[in-house]
């Protein structure tokens, strides 16, 4: 839907929160605030799975914003608007 | 002597020769072992490139002085000339096999010349014994290690081929402890062609240790690190290496349908989540190694290893193929009948181009997983037209006048990671030495993943320095010999305190480094006397003309002359590839 921001989890989050996606309502959030209310949501904690203490993002983390990784825009502090979707993966590697 | 056995064999199937190999010190501290060692040996064996199948070619097992001791060390490496791609080529595989080789008394063996009939060679004590294997011929890999185990007791570490590379599949797998593969560039093939089907190894052989407090100390460290690492400790376990799949879809540059497109719609369903979900009895691990990213897993049908991400894209989304079952199952015949998994799937994704453009009339559809098993199975035999898979893909798009739907590098298949999507991995392919592998540079570690840093793998500014410094660090790595993945939880540093630790010798940074650099450098010096140049450090034309339509690498292109020069000015090679008189001065080359 137009005014919702979709959120995917993907990987471990996925397994932790029992559930895929949610659609959360908001306009002009940060990445930050938009995380807080998907813990909210989902009833459960799940930000230290993509942040250190300082709430910066965990190296490895990684968060696309309509495909676009959020490091190469302001990162947590990038602005999500309805109708975005948002990908959420905790740090993760292969090869 | 520590970490080194010092005890290196060539052994001759033609004439029944054995000679012991004298590697002194400073060729040791040069070149350190595994992936190093074996290419200084081969390459002063053969300043001339000989023919990979000739009787004269020599196949080289290679450990490192780290192999048998700390964490994730019981990897071998095989180095010889590749018979797909005419480039020197070495391949790693996990497993037990190299612990087993030192313990078994041997640094490595150096197998040349051609048995008259089928022989295997069993490693005990520092002696190496040449076995009858008429019985063994014709075996599958999985009853060729169970047989020689039956014969020999079950401690014995086996390698060996099935048939493909009985059959000489120019890229036939060697097998180990199983299910572990020294799958890229053909050695299996090499083995094949000298009548060698196994090599079993065992013993109790120590390995001298020259700091055994610190390396107590280092193994508990080490521990730690590896299990407080997210990768290391949480995801690889959990989820496996196919816990990229929706990554790399997510970034639009999931190879689909043979690099056509960069999403794949199905992803969902062939993922790591989806695997742990549904087909993973649990996971599996190497010697010593605490990450365990091996899948052992089961279908309705059969049960074993695998698929891996390579192998889950190779068999799926690339074939347009979603359906897990038949993708696993495909894997488990690979494993059985000694066969690459990439170049097989990469292969048949050339063959449905081909034949959909109408450039080859046999009906290879995308998406027919019905008929995986028996081209694979046709494939391994050389049977019909599997003779012709057997050839791999730039060998088959040009027998049909279609060169450039062969996805490859220097005659090997680029695997699952579309380098429009990141120009470092673009690079990385293309200047690799032993063909399109992912394996020399993982650029899509700071260019997707963000380790160590997060770099905008559009970008080209910076990437010839970072993919230099990447491949001399891997160089390094597959010569000690460690597991790769190490390093998303430890770097540079940490291989020089394993090093010292188990060896004595104080390897510092800066000089592991330049020991990278001189391993790439003499390999990249072996290619020039192949015949490689500047005109082979180059991808497919579809990567430079033809872009995505839809998904986040849609619009993009590879842009690989921005960063060519740039790549061979850091190395100090000119521009046609070739390494200045400076560099190799430079390098004691």
């Amino acid at each position: 839907m137009a005014g919702l921001i979709g959120v995917k989890f993907y990987g471990l989050l996925r397994r932790r929160l029992g559930t895929a996606s949610l659609e959360i309502a908001g306009d002009g959030l940060t990445i930050l605030a938009l995380l807080g209310l998907a813990e909210e949501k989902t009833g459960r904690t799940f930000l230290e799975e993509l942040l250190d203490r300082e709430r910066g993002l965990l190296t490895g983390t990684i968060i696309l914003l309509n495909g676009e990784n959020i490091r190469s825009r302001k990162g947590l502090e990038t602005p999500v608007a309805a109708g975005d979707n948002i990908d959420l993966f905790s740090p993760a590697g292969g090869g | 002597m520590n970490g080194w056995m010092g005890r290196l064999v060539t052994i001759d199937l033609g004439r029944g020769t054995r000679e012991t190999v004298e590697v002194g010190e400073a060729t040791r501290r040069r070149f350190i072992g595994g992936r190093g060692l074996g290419v200084k040996l081969y390459s002063d064996l053969f300043p001339d490139p000989v023919d990979p199948f000739s009787e004269d070619n020599a196949l080289i097992f290679m450990t490192g002085p780290l192999t048998g001791t700390l964490m994730t060390s019981g990897r071998t490496q095989v180095v010889s000339r590749s018979p797909l791609t005419g480039t020197i080529c070495d391949s790693s595989s996990g497993g037990t096999f190299g612990a087993a080789l030192k313990a078994a008394g041997l640094d490595g063996l150096i197998i040349r010349g051609r048995s008259r009939k089928p022989v295997y060679l069993s490693v005990h004590d520092g002696e190496v014994k040449v076995r009858d294997a008429s019985a063994l011929w014709g075996l599958d890999t999985q009853r060729t290690q169970k047989a020689i185990q039956a014969e020999l007791g079950a401690k014995a570490s086996v390698a060996c081929i099935g048939p493909a590379g009985e059959n000489q599949v120019l890229f036939a797998a060697i097998m180990n402890d199983k299910d572990r593969a020294a799958g890229r560039g053909g050695m299996g093939a090499i083995m094949g062609a000298k009548n060698l089907k196994a090599i079993a190894a065992w013993g109790a052989q120590p390995v001298s240790i020259a700091d055994p407090a610190g390396y107590k100390d280092l193994t508990a460290r080490l521990d730690r690190i590896v299990d407080k690492n997210p990768v290391t400790g949480k995801s690889l376990q959990v989820l496996g290496t196919s816990v990229l799949v929706n990554i790399i879809n997510a970034h639009g540059m999931y190879p689909t349908e043979n690099f056509r497109r960069g999403v794949f719609n199905d992803a969902e369903g062939t993922s790591g989540e989806k695997i742990a979900e549904t087909i993973l009895v649990r996971q599996s691990a190497c010697f010593k190694c605490p990450i365990g990213c091996g899948r052992t897993t089961r279908t309705r049908e059969k049960s074993g290893e695998g698929p891996e991400y390579e192998t889950v894209w190779a068999f799926g989304a690339h074939l347009g193929i979603s359906d897990l079952t038949a993708i696993t199952e495909a894997n488990y015949a690979c494993n059985e009948l000694g066969l690459d998994t990439i170049t097989m799937g990469s292969t048949l994704g050339c063959a449905m181009e081909l034949s959909e453009t109408g450039a080859w009339a046999e009906p290879f559809r995308w998406g027919e997983s019905g008929k995986l098993l028996g081209w694979v199975t046709e494939t391994a035999y050389r049977r019909g037209i599997g003779a012709e898979l057997a050839l791999g893909s730039k060998r088959l798009a040009a027998k049909y006048g279609r060169p450039e739907l062969a996805m490859q590098v220097k005659g090997m298949e680029i695997p699952a990671y579309d380098p429009r999507g990141a120009q470092g991995m673009a690079l990385s392919y293309a200047t690799s030495n032993r063909g399109g592998c992912h394996m020399r540079a993982y650029m899509i570690a700071p260019e997707i993943l963000g380790h160590p840093v997060f770099l905008d793998r559009f970008s080209t500014a910076g990437k010839a320095e970072l993919v230099a410094l990447f491949q001399d660090i891997s160089a390094v790595v597959d010569s000690a010999v460690l597991c790769r993945f190490l390093q998303f939880a430890t770097g540079i540093s940490t291989f020089a305190e394993m090093l010292r630790t188990v060896t004595g010798l104080d390897f510092g940074d800066d000089e592991l480094m330049t020991i990278g650099r001189r391993i790439y450098t003499l390999e990249r010096l072996y290619n020039n006397r192949a015949g490689f140049g500047r005109a082979d450090d180059t991808l497919p034309p579809r990567f430079f003309e033809e872009d995505f339509q839809t998904g986040s690498t849609r619009h993009r292109l590879v842009r690989l002359e921005e960063m060519l020069d740039d790549y061979y000015q850091v190395r100090g090679w000119d521009r046609n590839g070739g390494p200045l008189a400076k560099t190799l001065a430079d390098l004691g080359l």
